[in-house]
């Protein structure tokens, strides 16, 4: 008698999970290249590899489009909304290779985009995780990774950022880890939609449960008050790094707390389970922008513009209606271009000695490089919601679901949030424009095409957004 | 909900083609300006002149009245659902659009000659269109999104203009300022548009002011909100003191965007939202005094000058002040009509010091002009038509606008606005004698010591003596270029105001179906003892400018008397009053203040690097040892505990009740 163990998955459940697989696949080819190449692998060669390996996932990926299919008993949820969350991590992935090749030293090359590649797997896996251990998995594959990354340069401030951000993300990862533990406890299963059928009156352990769980993301999202180690590690991490951070992490992570408030939260203590979720967001709004003002390095800035600009996509989520949710996505594609596009400039600037991140590096800009300028002052206009940018489409329709759906104080909040914020942004396209005595100072140095290409490319898909504003969210589909 | 517009729908390629033509000039300048050398200014010129014809063409769509839709309407493209992009030409849009490619017309064509030789020749023009560019966007914009992109985008045309001497500091500087007070303006009207739209679900301006009502008591609220932006543009207190400075710019910038159209923004902010002030009272109340108090400020600061454009400006200032108050408290048509005619006279001022600066070699104090009657008789016409108008002296074109504005004031029940505007009617006659007598009358003191006059450093009395960047003497283009455009102004700056003459004036007509009827107050004072009034304030300075400037007496002893002046001048006039250094103090340093408290709590490390207390050290260990020991990674960690304890206490009850 032979004790047969059945594999419960059948190979449609693994055909969903090609597009991460390639990624991953690309991950040791890059390692393999390396380790058979004579010294190092050519920088060129891995980052073909690599971008390959992403664009391929890309390809499968948006086939996969129109498909449902909840694979692995409910553990990772085909549908539309999972392969334009995964897209949108590997555009991440694909604009980080390009700053990587700007960048990036030959030496580490390979480690580097390794581990790149495995945390955008995490990514990947958190954008169709709708259990609490696909989710729990999604998230550390993403976060181990970034660790690593964020230390892997020879400076002090970076193993400084890098240590930071383990210390403070593990207790993180220890409260969601501890939440999901109460979830699983108070109904017997990891499904997120099992949670919406637990019994809400008598249950402190469920209550407790979501509000580990919840801060848990808000930390990963550094919402306010979980911000704290955001703005360091960010200015530590090196810079191509940081645009991944500032844009995979919070796509991940939003996939999550997206299918969470559809599809986990119990109709009828809805308001009342959510409400600290919608006040961090609003707090993080006005904080985030307030918290700019201070601030002279370009990576800091961003760091705590992205604590708003997560605030107002969380905020889109209020009232948990199906037109918050395809605002909150329209907005996040657009921050996805806005924040790329700024990081390639910043990118464009650096040189190998000096990464263009202080905001003296971008005195006069606008006569040394007046395209770059221009297109950074385009993304600065967009994060700050000017028109006619697509930020201000997407902040206009974040408003109008607000107040539909009876959060009006959120509205008032992102509006006060804005205006603090033009100041900020504003900072910077003023030591672009205005000339004044350092711009003589410094020389134009030759600029990276593929950096250059980056900001251009971001800087015209932001141009469609903006003319075409619903046509992505009538193709996005609802939380499948 | 029904989607209102204003104006007509239809095709109108004459409008589009007007919009975009400047466009294409600043596009070609920039890009073939080294080829185009002196052409350029040719091409800038003929786009704006083809404009203006564009305009003329399109005076009967834009006057169009079919079933209440007032003007042209074109539809350019859809945006969000209830929310278009398109122009608008109606009789609002209309004089705006006139005065920007007329004026604008005449004024590039008066650079050609002042620039002549400028080694950014083209680059001038460029930055030039495109602020015409601008301009005509926002006022044709049919939407408030529209209208803040061309709001930004004057003030980004603005300060490049502004800058455009960059190798002076002062004009870096200035330009600094301008855009620091603009982005107040840009952050509060962009609040005004967020709060619109969260209550009327609309950014058109036909939807808008069609369900006004749903913005209940916000309407307050919108309407400061508009007008904070409207003073920031428009030179309003307190945020007027960008523009004196805003001089640094060439003369035709100061005429084009300082006088005659960009500063006017603030006015057809209001004007176009007529329908929303008319409903706020609080608003008429507050915007309409702080009018009259910026014109009575300006007015006062003017008298204390040396630099002849920064009297200007301090008039400039003044007279916008006029406007706003006019717009402010309900007198629209007043308002408008102030507009109209100032954009002539007030042109006609600035390019008429342009040929004095230009011709004493970039020369700006008056101090050390004088006689220059008989040396520059043209120019002496051109300054005294263009005073005469600004003090509103009978027939000519401010008297009637200036005096529908003061007894607008009064016949909307605001007496004190009335005297104000009185007063300031004086005092305006006073400082633009002053000017006309220090300029062109008694003897020319440019030989004299500068230290004879009191002018103690003469670097910093006004712009540099001579600047290599400005035209050479030996280099000049043909004097009629200038003169032209100077010529062309003296006969709107005389008839233009004629418009208005009258009960049933063609300007009343003309706007009869804009603006709603005005409700108006029973008045003690008629508006033809008005104008008396503020003819006996006119008389009234120019006789005390007589006395102190060009009476026989004064002028034999002008050296003297200058330099008594300068030395005697009290404190508070040579300090404008010290609102640069109270704004100094209220918005650099709170916001640098606050940016420093806020960000204390929010970011344990505000100034990057400079309290960083993680000792760094070169181990892995020693950081991880040290990081713990200092306390940073303790704060943090702090922090995450705190907001643990705050969401579980809160779901701990929250789940508890049930």
């Amino acid at each position: 008698m032979t004790n047969v163990i059945a594999n419960p998955y059948t190979s449609a459940d693994w055909n969903v999970l090609y597009p991460l697989g390639i990624v991953a696949l690309g991950a040791l080819a890059v390692l393999f290249v390396d380790l058979v190449s004579k010294k190092h692998a050519p920088k060129w060669l891995t980052l073909a590899l690599a971008g390959l390996s992403v664009i391929g996932a890309g390809v499968v990926c948006a086939q996969q489009y129109g498909q449902n299919y909840d694979a692995f008993g409910g553990g990772f949820l085909l549908g539309g909304f999972a392969v334009v969350m995964q897209e949108l991590v590997l555009v991440a992935a694909l604009g980080t290779l390009a700053l990587y090749a700007t960048l990036g030293d030959e030496e580490r090359m390979a480690g580097t985009i390794a581990l790149l590649l495995w945390s955008t797997c995490g990514a990947m896996l958190m954008a169709g995780a709708a259990n609490l251990m696909t989710i729990f998995l999604g998230l550390e594959l993403l976060s181990l990774a970034l660790y690593c990354l964020c230390g892997l340069r020879e400076n002090a401030i970076a193993r400084e950022a890098a240590l930071k951000y383990l210390i403070l993300s593990s207790t993180a990862s220890g409260f969601l880890l501890y939440g999901m533990a109460l979830l699983f406890g108070s109904t017997g299963s990891v499904a997120l939609a099992a949670i919406a059928q637990a019994p809400v009156a008598g249950n402190p352990m469920l209550w407790i449960g979501c509000a580990l769980f919840l801060v848990g993301l808000a930390f990963k999202l550094s919402l306010v008050p979980f911000h704290a180690w955001s703005p360091d590690v960010y200015e530590g991490a090196p810079l191509p790094v940081t645009a991944f951070m500032s844009v995979a992490t919070k796509v991940g992570a939003l996939a999550v707390l997206a299918r969470f408030v559809d599809a986990a939260v119990p109709s009828a203590g809805a308001e009342k389970l959510l409400l600290p979720l919608w006040i961090i967001a609003g707090i993080s709004m006005v904080a985030g922008n307030l918290g700019m003002l201070a601030q002279h390095d370009l990576k800091r800035l961003l760091a705590f513009s992205g604590i708003a600009q997560v605030g107002y996509i969380v905020a889109a989520l209020a009232g948990g209606g199906a037109l918050g949710l395809r605002y909150a996505l329209f907005y996040l594609i657009a921050y996805t271009f806005m924040n790329l596009g700024a990081f390639a400039v910043a990118t464009a600037i650096s040189t190998q000695a000096e990464e263009g991140s202080r905001l003296a590096n971008y005195h006069g800009l606008a006569q040394r490089r007046p395209f770059l300028a221009a297109a950074m002052t385009f993304f600065m206009l967009a994060l700050a919601g000017m028109p006619p940018t697509a930020g201000f489409v997407g902040k206009i329709l974040i408003l109008s679901a607000n107040v539909g759906a009876g959060y009006a104080w959120l509205a008032g909040l992102l509006i006060l949030g804005t205006a603090i914020s033009l100041y900020a942004y504003a900072k910077i396209i003023r030591a672009m424009y205005v000339r004044d005595e350092h711009a003589h100072a410094r020389e134009a140095h030759p600029v990276s095409p593929l950096a250059w290409a980056s900001a251009a490319v971001c800087a015209a898909v932001l141009l469609v957004l903006t003319f075409y504003p619903l046509a992505p969210s009538n193709v996005i589909p609802l939380v499948r | 909900m029904i989607h209102h517009v204003m104006g007509v729908n239809g095709f109108y390629p004459l409008l589009m083609t007007l919009w975009l033509l400047p466009l294409a000039g600043a596009v070609l300048c920039w890009t073939f300006g080294p080829q185009l050398k002196q052409l350029a200014g040719w091409l800038g010129a003929a786009t704006l002149g083809t404009s203006f014809v564009l305009t003329l063409l399109s005076w009967s769509a834009a006057t169009q009245n079919s079933g209440g839709a007032l003007g042209a309407h074109q539809s350019l493209l859809s945006w969000i659902p209830g929310f278009d992009f398109g122009l608008l030409l109606d009789p609002l849009s209309l004089i705006w659009t006139f005065i920007i490619t007329g004026v604008g017309f005449l004024i590039h064509f008066y650079s050609i000659g002042y620039m002549h030789g400028d080694k950014a020749f083209a680059r001038f023009f460029a930055y030039m269109n495109f602020f015409v560019f601008a301009m005509l966007t926002l006022v044709l914009s049919d939407n408030f999104v529209g209208l803040l992109v061309g709001w930004g985008l004057v003030g980004l045309a603005s300060y490049f203009l502004i800058g455009f001497w960059f190798e002076r500091p002062s004009a870096v500087a200035a330009a600094r300022k301008a855009f620091v007070i603009n982005v107040v303006g840009d952050v509060a009207i962009m609040f005004a548009i967020f709060v619109i739209f969260t209550k009327v679900g609309a950014l058109g301006f036909g939807d808008v002011f069609a369900n006004a009502s749903q913005l209940g008591d916000w309407v307050f609220v919108v309407c400061v909100g508009l007008f904070i932006g409207a003073a920031a543009k428009s030179a309003q207190l307190p945020l007027h003191t960008w523009l004196p400075d805003a001089m640094e710019g060439p003369t035709p910038v100061s005429a084009l965007i300082h006088a005659a159209t960009m500063v006017t923004a603030g006015v057809y902010l209001i004007a176009r939202c007529a329908p929303l002030w008319s409903v706020s009272s609080d608003a008429q109340m507050l915007v309409g005094t702080i009018g009259a108090l910026t014109a009575l400020v300006g007015a006062i600061l003017g008298t204390a000058q040396w630099d002849i454009k920064r009297i200007l400006a301090y008039s400039t200032m003044s007279q916008i002040g006029y406007m706003i108050m006019g717009v402010g408290v309900g007198a629209f048509e007043g308002g408008v009509a102030h507009f109209f005619t100032h954009a002539f006279f007030k042109a006609q001022l600035f390019l008429g010091s342009g040929l004095i600066i230009h011709a004493l070699a970039n020369e700006q104090d008056v101090r050390r002009m004088g006689g220059l009657m008989k040396k520059m008789p043209f120019a002496f016409v051109a300054m005294l038509t263009g005073v005469l108008a600004i003090c509103g002296i009978p027939g000519f074109s401010g008297a009637f606008s200036k005096d529908a504005v003061i007894y607008g004031a009064l016949a909307h029940g605001h007496p004190w606005l009335y005297a104000i505007g009185l007063i300031t009617a004086g005092i305006t006659a006073y400082y633009m004698f002053r000017m006309i007598f220090l300029t062109f009358f008694g003897s020319y003191r440019g030989d004299v010591d500068p230290s004879e006059l009191g002018i103690r450093h003469p670097e910093l009395a006004g712009t540099p003596a001579h600047d290599e960047h400005e035209p050479h003497e030996h280099d000049h283009a043909p004097a009629w270029i200038m003169a032209v455009p100077v010529g062309l102004l003296i006969v709107p700056t005389v008839f233009a105001g004629w418009l208005m003459f009258g009960e049933h004036s063609w300007w009343s007509q003309f706007f009869s179906a804009q603006f709603a009827p005005e409700h108006t107050v029973a008045t003690p004072v008629s508006d033809v003892m008005t104008t008396v009034f503020a003819v006996a304030a006119v008389l009234a300075g120019f006789a005390i400018a007589y006395l102190r400037y060009g009476a026989p007496a004064a002028m034999e002893h002008a050296i003297e008397r200058l330099r008594t002046e300068t030395v005697r001048m009290p404190g508070a006039l040579a300090n404008a009053l010290y609102f640069d250094a109270a704004l100094d103090a209220l918005f650099v340093r709170t916001s640098q203040l606050l940016g420093t408290l806020f960000g204390r709590l929010i970011d344990p490390l505000v100034i990057d690097g400079g309290v960083r207390e993680v000792a760094l050290s070169a181990r892995w260990l020693g950081t991880l040892v040290r990081s713990f020991q200092t306390g940073l990674v303790r704060a943090y960690a702090l922090i995450l505990v705190i907001g643990v304890a705050c969401f579980v206490a809160y779901y701990a009850i929250a789940g508890g009740v049930h």
